[in-house]
């Protein structure tokens, strides 16, 4: 049979899980016996005391914390209510786990981006049309421009520095790769020839390059 | 304490992104410690007259929003280390910001600047409403053009109601020959109508073009309209500057002498 009460202890507190299915009453006797039994072993101290299972009103609550310091030598200094913070940091590292493994997986986006329109994606993506003067793209991949990009792109956006932007007319306004901005030089030299290229992180700066094999073989994904 | 200052027209096209521009700039020659701020939510311009959109990170929308500092989101201009920008957010609209918010942000900057400068948005809506929160005069700038100045009327009204009283008139894009022959309002015209004193005459000027191209405001230049702009800041300041002869024309040996000047 399940325990109806059990008790585990942390560094500072003890956490006591009771079973949902018994009724209040049942749980305050078995509370009763439990820390009667292990009184030696609990010892004197003082502790916090977190519940869980149980949906508990917050008289009941007290009433068990009596029960428990009147059967024990524990005194219980506080009642933790369920941490908030641990939940979030699980939260947390969940998603991390998760844009992990967007950086490998794209979309795609066919059209052009005027001034004022913002694409933002978890993935890598590969737009099919132009980034026009005005317009972002902000990934937490790579982004893929098959097009001109003369707006703003931020790539590996949750602090990736592997990510890349590779475009086929490269003539950005700004471009970031996790927390690096580069941005176009004042005096633009307007060359004649539109060429792929790759903008890429390296040694704290942003790079761009035509995209030849070496620079391919470079690429980490 | 600083001065705020609003650059509006009612009308689009009729130059304030140009005269923010210029008059900020050349207040920045004159010494002064200016910040210009874009308020055309949507619709920005100022930083690419000022040749600065590549440096933006943060924007207006996002100093209002308290995702950033305000000394964040200025830009320090490419020539004169004492002229700042604020420019706009792109992605949103007009309503992201509110007047109250504005006219404190104004009250900060007052603080460390000498003059601020707001940079209105066309037409009388809210965009309107926030460029004129804070300010303490206004330039109403206008082409001589019968819907330019009937909108620039409007525009005064609104300003009247909103009890900024201390209001100039810039009449921009001037062309003294045609106002010889008789097709266009000359400055005295566009001021009778409107009733507010003059603080600068622009003539029409394709070196305009070429500077907001270049994204280097042209105040100071040897060009009339950059001279316009000159004495116009100059004004701003109290001083009292002649007005520039617009109807000395560039004969044929004054080109033939510039060529050689080059």
């Amino acid at each position: 049979m399940k325990e109806k009460v059990v008790i585990k202890g942390t560094k500072s507190g003890i956490i006591l899980v009771l079973s949902p299915e018994e009724s209040f009453e049942t749980l305050k006797m078995a509370v009763a016996e439990k820390f009667e039994k292990s009184a030696d072993f609990l010892g004197e101290a003082q502790k916090a005391i977190q519940f869980q299972g149980k949906q508990l009103t917050d008289e009941q609550k007290m009433e068990l914390v009596t029960v428990i310091q009147s059967h024990c030598r524990l005194s219980i200094v506080c009642i933790m209510e369920n941490d908030d913070k641990l939940e979030k940091s699980f939260q947390e590292t969940i998603a991390k786990q998760q844009s992990m493994a967007n950086q490998n997986s794209g979309q795609f986006f066919k059209g052009n981006l005027r001034s004022g329109q913002v694409l933002d994606v978890e993935t890598s993506i590969i737009i099919i049309g132009d980034v026009k003067a005005g317009a972002k793209v902000i990934s937490r991949g790579n982004v893929i421009i098959l097009g001109s990009l003369k707006g703003n792109v931020y790539a590996g956006a949750d602090g990736n520095y592997n990510a890349f932007v590779v475009a086929l007319d490269m003539d950005p306004m700004q471009i970031r790769i996790a927390d690096t901005i580069a941005r176009s030089p004042d005096k633009p030299k307007r060359s004649k020839t539109k060429e792929t290229k790759i903008a890429f992180f390296e040694n704290g700066n942003i790079y761009i390059e035509p995209l030849d094999r070496d620079v391919i073989n470079d690429i980490r994904l | 304490m600083g001065e705020v200052i609003v650059i509006t027209s009612g009308k689009g096209g009729v130059g304030k992104t140009t005269t923010t521009a210029n008059v900020g700039t050349g207040l920045a020659m004159l010494g002064k410690k200016v910040v210009l701020i874009d308020t055309d939510i949507g619709l920005r311009n100022l930083d690419v007259v000022m040749g600065l959109e590549n440096r933006i990170v943060y924007n207006l929308v996002d100093v209002v929003e308290n995702n950033c500092r305000i000394k964040q989101a200025l830009i320090k201009d490419k020539r004169y280390p004492n002229l700042y920008l604020l420019p706009s957010a792109q992605t949103k609209d007009k309503t992201a910001v509110s007047p109250e918010q504005m006219k404190k942000l104004a009250d900060e900057l007052r603080e460390e600047f000498d003059y601020i400068l707001m940079d209105c948005p066309a037409g009388i809506e809210q965009g309107f409403k926030n460029a004129i929160a804070g300010a303490d005069r206004a330039l109403v700038v206008t082409t001589p053009e019968v819907s330019a100045v009937r909108d620039a009327d409007r525009i005064i009204g609104l300003l009247e109601a909103n009890e900024i009283t201390q209001t100039h008139l810039v009449v921009n894009r001037l062309r003294m020959e045609m106002v010889k022959e008789g097709n266009m309002m000359s400055s005295d015209d566009v001021v009778e109508i409107l009733a507010i004193d003059l603080i600068g005459v622009v003539p029409d000027d394709e070196q305009i073009v070429i500077s907001t191209n270049n994204g280097e405001p042209l105040v100071g230049s040897e060009s009339k309209a950059g001279k316009a702009y000159m004495n116009i800041c100059h004004r701003i300041l109290g001083e009292d500057v002649p007005y520039l002869d617009l109807e000395e024309t560039n004969g044929f040996f004054k080109k033939f002498a510039s060529i050689f000047k080059k």
